[in-house]
């Protein structure tokens, strides 16, 4: 008896000093996480122009949003980004992945060109892409001009910027592919052995063999991907001035969300906004994971 | 356990550390006063110059300057610093910004200062004042006025083409003409332009600086009237749009996409003929393209329109709502603002025109080349932008709507009414208290 409360209070001292240690954490995660987030969720329903107190007006925020036809010109941009760059991203990255897993010399290099891109800061990858996507002295178009392939006006087009910044998005795709690249490893060599013996084409094997043990490594890139380009900002932020131009074709979402805050100071308005992304970024990926036993294979199931 | 508590120890220090304080002052007599300013590089160190020259003649007052970046749609760090109630003692406001931080509660009027110092609205150039006048009260004073804009030619062009390199356009009409002629293209390719009526320091510039020049108006300042689809000003945007359909805008704008400033700025290489000039590329050119051989007038207008027409621009400077030394920051202030020596010094090491119109500064410079068309053009200035604190937003939504019509995407009128519509919905609820 004695012997027990003797270790429940050892426990108890192992648990505060576990919490003790772990406390700088802790606080960061509820100071700089938690209470942003729950105190943007108050905000959103109060205008807040940051140096006036928030001032509580219900969902006048979010009807105003429904009304505001450039709420619906972001979201549509953004889901058309969405929609093209991730899986445009996941199919490079995946040819990529299997290009660079085979057994050539000089792999480590290639491996590491393709992986470098991704480790440009955006802002100058950015402004370099802006160079290459120059539709008069650009060197994609220099490239289309040399074959008398059609050359592209890109960002100048509205039609052609969300195009020229899906394109771009294939630049950054390094990490993506070295988790293929790892994954690739596990794939068991004696099912590419038997698959071969009972006669099975590259094409089938890797469709039968490869692309069912990848697809963990695949969903996960298609959810993290789906994120990354739901929030969609930097490059657009950077390639036109902040604007969004030309015409608003490339006012993606979190774009016009930081116009609205930092701009037009309408915080909350912009934390409206903010929840709204969350809402569909929330939506959607529950929808993934939902389906996901359909397309996913984990090994050892049936 | 002893460690555990060193750990929290540490992390203590760490949060007081986040919360550090300024030093204060150790000798009584001398007053510590920050001022942040937008300017990096070259006219950063100028600046600085110009903040040594106040120091070395007021003993008793330390001014420290420092960067802040003002991409005149906002400076975050001023915002969250004034929230925070640690502002700066003095601040560069943007003369179009003036309006909103003052309805936002960022600044301190200026009125008992400029009562008890005696400075008055008949010391500066009319717009520098007036942009900083708002609901009775003067909120910041014009620290450098540009004369936006004046008009260039480039004369080897003229020349080449077999136009008068003496005599610049002074109509619409001409411009187009001359535009005409000056153009040059190599297949699908622009190779170079005569002018880009929207390409005068973005869109929403170059809609104020043609509307005007059309005898347009922006703003009703006494109705609260938001009127960007003055008849005038649908003009002005017409004619724009009519060097878009002409020439096939997403080909200009792919023709224009390759511009930059200084060495790639296009009317120093000569792939632009006109343009619109802003005061600063005066020395610009002389350092980046000394051969430049190019004349400087006023901007064009149609007939009926508004001739000479211009606006000004430029910084100023405000105290913040929680400046700690008000009375320092003022001093400082009305030094560089008003006081001869003080903008003479601002017009000297820096380059900029002072908005204080008696300056001596402007003896010196009435017969330099460039600058003294500048203080014409100063001098003849009329307009300032819309004093209302829904600028930013109004910006940005002429620079949507000429971009729209632009692309036509709307008609010149659709994109005006639009842009009024949503800047007056905006600017309401601003001037509502919200």
């Amino acid at each position: 008896m004695k012997q027990m409360r003797k270790k429940s209070s050892i426990d108890r001292q192992n648990t505060r000093n576990g919490l003790l240690f772990c406390s700088p954490v802790l606080m960061g995660l509820l100071v700089f996480t938690l209470y942003p987030v729950i105190s943007s969720l108050y905000y959103s329903f109060c205008d807040y122009p940051m140096l006036k107190p928030p001032v509580w007006v219900g969902l006048s925020n979010y009807r105003a949003l429904f009304a505001d036809p450039i709420f619906y010109t972001s979201l549509y941009n953004t889901a058309f980004y969405a929609a093209f760059a991730t899986p445009l991203g996941i199919i490079v990255a995946f040819v990529l992945a299997l290009l660079l897993n085979q057994k050539v010399k000089g792999m480590a290099i290639f491996r590491t060109m393709f992986f470098v891109p991704s480790i440009v800061p955006m802002v100058a990858g950015s402004v370099l892409w802006l160079w290459l996507l120059n539709p008069q002295y650009g060197l994609i178009n220099a490239v289309l001009g040399a074959m008398h392939l059609p050359q592209f006006r890109w960002m100048a087009d509205p039609a052609q910027a969300k195009p020229a910044l899906i394109v771009m998005s294939t630049w950054g795709i390094g990490g993506w592919m070295l988790i293929y690249l790892a994954g690739l490893q596990d794939v068991p060599q004696e099912l590419y052995e038997a698959s071969e013996m009972d006669g099975a084409s590259a094409w089938q094997r890797m469709w039968h063999v490869t692309v069912p043990f990848m697809s963990p490594h695949l969903f996960f890139t298609l959810v993290m991907g789906f994120i990354g380009a739901a929030q969609y900002f930097t490059q657009a932020f950077v390639m036109t001035n902040g604007q969004g131009g030309p015409v608003d074709s490339t006012r993606f979402f979190s774009l016009y969300l930081f116009q609205n805050a930092f701009m037009y100071w309408k915080m909350g308005y912009a934390c409206a906004m903010a929840w709204i992304l969350f809402i569909v970024i929330l939506l959607f990926t529950t929808l993934l994971f939902k389906t996901s036993a359909r397309y996913v294979y984990y090994g050892g199931e049936k | 356990m002893r460690r555990a508590v060193g750990v929290l120890l540490l992390f203590c220090i760490l949060i007081a550390g986040c919360g550090a304080r300024e030093h204060t002052n150790t000798s009584e007599s001398v007053v510590d006063v920050t001022v942040w300013h937008p300017w990096g590089g070259v006219q950063k160190e100028k600046f600085d110059k110009v903040v040594e020259a106040f120091n070395k003649c007021h003993p008793r007052i330390r001014v420290h300057s420092l960067f802040t970046p003002n991409d005149l749609s906002n400076n975050q760090k001023f915002f969250t610093a004034v929230a925070a109630q640690k502002p700066p003692d003095a601040i560069f406001v943007d003369g179009q910004q003036t309006a909103a931080w003052a309805a936002q509660g960022a600044l301190e009027p200026l009125d008992k200062w400029l009562r008890r110092d005696g400075v008055s609205c008949e010391d500066y150039f009319a717009p520098c004042w007036d942009q900083n006048e708002y609901e009775g009260k003067a909120w910041a004073l014009t620290f450098c006025a540009d004369p936006n804009f004046a008009f260039v030619w480039n004369k080897k062009a003229f020349r080449e083409v077999g136009l008068d390199p003496e005599k610049p356009p002074r109509t619409i009409e001409e411009v187009d003409r001359y535009n005409d002629i000056l153009t040059k293209r190599s297949g699908d390719k622009i190779i170079r332009m005569g002018i880009i009526p929207w390409a005068q320091f973005g869109n929403a510039n170059s809609i104020f600086t043609w509307g005007w020049a059309f005898g347009g108006s922006f703003y009703d300042p006494g109705s609260h009237k938001v009127t960007a689809d003055n008849p005038d000003v649908e003009k002005a945007l017409k004619w724009m749009v009519s060097y878009a359909r002409r020439y096939d805008v997403t080909k200009i704008n792919a023709f224009s996409s390759g511009f930059g400033s200084r060495d790639q700025n296009p009317f120093y290489i000569g792939i632009v003929a006109m343009e619109c000039l802003h005061i600063s590329q005066i020395e610009d050119i002389r350092e980046y393209a000394p051969n430049l051989d190019y004349g400087i007038t006023y901007i064009p207008a149609p007939a009926g329109g508004e001739q000479h027409s211009s606006w000004v621009g430029g910084w100023c400077l405000a105290v913040p709502k929680g400046s700690k030394h008000p009375e320092a920051a003022w001093e400082f202030i009305r030094w560089c603002c008003r006081e001869p020596k003080g903008t003479e010094a601002v017009g000297k090491i820096q380059g900029l025109f002072p908005g204080y119109r008696r300056s001596p500064y402007f003896d010196t410079i009435r017969n330099k080349p460039g600058y003294g068309q500048f203080l014409q053009i100063l001098q003849e200035c009329r307009h300032q932008r819309p004093v209302m604190p829904a600028q930013a937003f109004y910006m940005n939504s002429l620079d949507g709507a000429v971009d729209y019509a632009i692309y036509g995407r709307m008609s010149p009128r659709e994109a005006l009414r639009k842009a009024g519509a949503e800047t007056q919905r905006e600017l309401d609820l601003r001037l509502a208290g919200r």
